[in-house]
């Protein structure tokens, strides 16, 4: 073959493959402005289910709201995640002890609090779910026993027997949740509001996936929750990354917290647990807590019902 | 209250604050256990564990260096030691009971009963009490299965036999009482009332999940946040005047700042009126004659299809 016939046909050989190269970068391109679509589109659709209270106007004299919630489980997760006999006895000494110690805190400074209540816990501490009913709080659902079942049917069934045992004891059905039941499947028995996850700090509503209803979501951060401080392999975290610590560091990170609220005029749930916040030292801690919350003017101390009532008719007014 | 088996040990609402009385009329009770284990698995202590430093530490300079403190300060102790640490320091612990301690079995060898059948158990907790009677001159009379650091939980550890076995065993109490913070009934039997004391226990009262846990290295180092713990849950029981409970492990308590600490504590304790600082024995008992187990009310739990028993 002729030299130049040689690098003739190198040079065409070169052309096909830039041009083969070219198609595979453009169809590369094609395939990552898909994937940015896709990813926008899945943002868009998330961002569309929330929408955040922006401005909480809260009732005349109110500056900020603070929801003290309990989440009332005792040993009943202990149990379902079959811990052994010790980690049970933990968790009882929320129904023993610690739910009462919590009820007298809360009436010594006249706050009324949110006790989400597993159904179960009325098989084994009815008197305890009575006394809450008594002392003006509200009794919410926190699941039957403390799981939401995959199957539909179970987790109506569920939420049902939940909401019957509540009804039966405080004398009034729950109309809040603390749990993970599918928001329609709250809607059906009455449910108007749940405090769950923290898709911002304020108060927001949250769209069923398929964008048709909404329920008002009284958000409740880690960071204000008890048991992350204080409960030994909570959340089934391994022994090295143990950080538990002590009321006095909770009490100023508490404080700090309430305070950048107080200031913008917001909203703090407190997510206590009666078997870890029911410890002598824990509920002296939240005495002293609640005392410097209310040497402010315009500290409000509602149930999560009161909260939710004030957005629904506020909304309503608006509409 | 009702009583349901597998989810509660007892059917009590706790006493009322008011309802405690102490001895004399003191105000609040103060138990201090001292804790002569060692770092281990499971399976209890072997000999590897008596070859670290620490294992060297605790019971040699660590025990030295804390006992005259303790001294200084009037406490009396409950040891809760391995049978097999019992046998092998026999006089360090006939010495710690001629200066009024108690000394009580934290297990054979500080295992997890769980991971024994019955028949093993009831052998090991047969084999403790003989140990521990020896060298003491009397049955020993209270029983501890605390956690170790290694154990996925920070209460310790039971079989479903151990209380049984131990009522057996003409035990009276039992030391890692997680239910309440007073003593209280563990009920092993709803139909004939046997049932167990327990004496409080919490890991936050306990000095090795605050120093160097769960490993010497990179574990947390916080003296101070158990200084602040044990300072505010006295504080506050002694406002209740029910129970303050604290656990000691020698070679964790007993070195530099974490000893200063200790120390300053203990001057705090010290200055405030009308403690009483019984040996866990004396608090059983007092507790027993004082507060029996009451009335207990049958289960009201019903099975449902679809949910847990």
């Amino acid at each position: 073959m002729h030299p130049l016939a040689h690098a003739d046909a190198e040079g065409t050989e070169n052309r096909a493959r830039e041009a083969i190269a070219a198609e595979e970068g453009s169809k590369k391109m094609a395939d990552l402005d898909q994937e940015l679509e896709g990813l926008r589109a899945a943002a868009g659709r998330h961002a569309a289910r929330y929408q955040v209270i922006e401005d909480c106007r809260w009732p005349a004299g109110a500056r900020i709201a603070v929801n003290v919630t309990a989440d009332f489980d005792a040993m009943l997760l202990r149990r379902l995640l079959n811990e052994p006999a010790l980690q049970l006895a933990k968790g009882e000494f929320g129904g023993r002890v610690g739910i009462w110690r919590l009820l007298d805190l809360f009436a010594s400074h006249d706050i009324k609090a949110t006790v989400f209540t597993p159904g179960r816990i009325c098989e084994l501490y009815p008197d305890a779910v009575r006394a809450i009913a008594a002392g003006g709080h509200e009794v919410a659902d926190h699941m039957w026993e403390h799981r939401v079942p995959a199957e539909r049917a179970l987790e109506e069934d569920h939420l049902k027997r939940a909401l019957d045992a509540l009804e039966k004891l405080a004398g009034k059905r729950p109309v809040g949740s603390r749990s993970g039941h599918t928001l329609s499947v709250l809607r059906a028995e009455g449910i108007i509001y749940h405090s769950h996850r923290v898709q911002d700090h304020r108060p927001h509503w949250v769209r069923d996936p398929d964008g048709q209803e909404r329920m008002l979501n009284l958000p409740f951060h880690y960071a204000i929750d008890d048991a992350m401080y204080y409960s030994f392999a909570w959340l089934n975290t391994e022994n090295a990354s143990q950080r538990i610590t002590d009321p006095e560091r909770v009490e100023e990170m508490w404080w700090d917290a309430f305070r950048q609220q107080y200031e913008v005029g917001g909203y703090l749930n407190i997510c206590l647990h009666p078997f870890v916040s029911g410890r002598a030292q824990r509920v002296a801690m939240m005495d002293r807590l609640f005392t410097r919350m209310k040497r402010l003017p315009g500290v409000w101390f509602p149930t999560c019902e009161t909260v939710a009532r004030h957005f629904i008719a506020a909304t309503t007014q608006a509409a | 209250m009702p009583w349901k088996d597998r989810y509660t040990i007892s059917d009590e609402r706790s006493l009322a604050d008011v309802d405690i009385k102490w001895p004399d009329g003191a105000r609040l009770a103060v138990h201090v256990t001292l804790n002569l284990s060692l770092a281990c698995g499971g399976g209890g202590i072997e000999p590897a564990d008596l070859r670290t430093p620490e294992a060297h530490y605790s019971l040699h300079g660590a025990l030295d260096t804390l006992l005259p403190v303790l001294d200084r300060h009037n406490i009396r102790l409950t040891v809760a030691v391995p049978a097999v640490i019992a046998a092998i320091h026999a006089d360090r612990m006939k010495a710690l009971a001629a200066a009024g301690h108690e000394i009580v079995p934290n297990g054979w060898r500080n295992e997890d009963p769980s991971l024994l059948d019955r028949a093993q158990e009831a052998e090991r907790i047969g084999r403790a009490t003989e140990v521990l009677t020896k060298i003491s001159g009397s049955r020993p009379r209270g029983w501890y299965s605390l956690p170790r650091p290694s154990d996925k939980f920070a209460t310790g550890s039971v079989s479903s036999h151990t209380m049984d076995l131990l009522l057996n065993a003409g035990y009276e109490w039992f030391g890692n009482g997680l239910a309440d913070d007073a003593p209280h009934w563990w009920v092993t039997n709803f139909a004939s009332r046997r049932a167990l004391l327990c004496l409080p226990y919490y890991y936050h009262f306990d000095d090795q999940f605050f120093l160097m846990f769960p490993a010497k290295g990179t574990g947390l180092e916080h003296a101070d946040s158990l200084f602040r713990n044990w300072r505010s849950e006295f504080q506050a029981q002694y406002l209740r005047g029910r129970c303050f409970h604290m656990v000691l492990h020698p070679h964790t308590i007993a070195f530099a700042h974490r000893l200063r600490m200790l120390d300053h504590f203990l001057t705090d304790l010290g200055s405030h009126p009308g403690l009483w600082n019984p040996t866990g024995s004396a608090l059983a008992a007092h507790w027993s004659s004082r507060h029996p187990l009451g009335e207990l009310k049958p289960s009201i739990w019903q099975d449902h299809p679809g949910s847990l028993s």
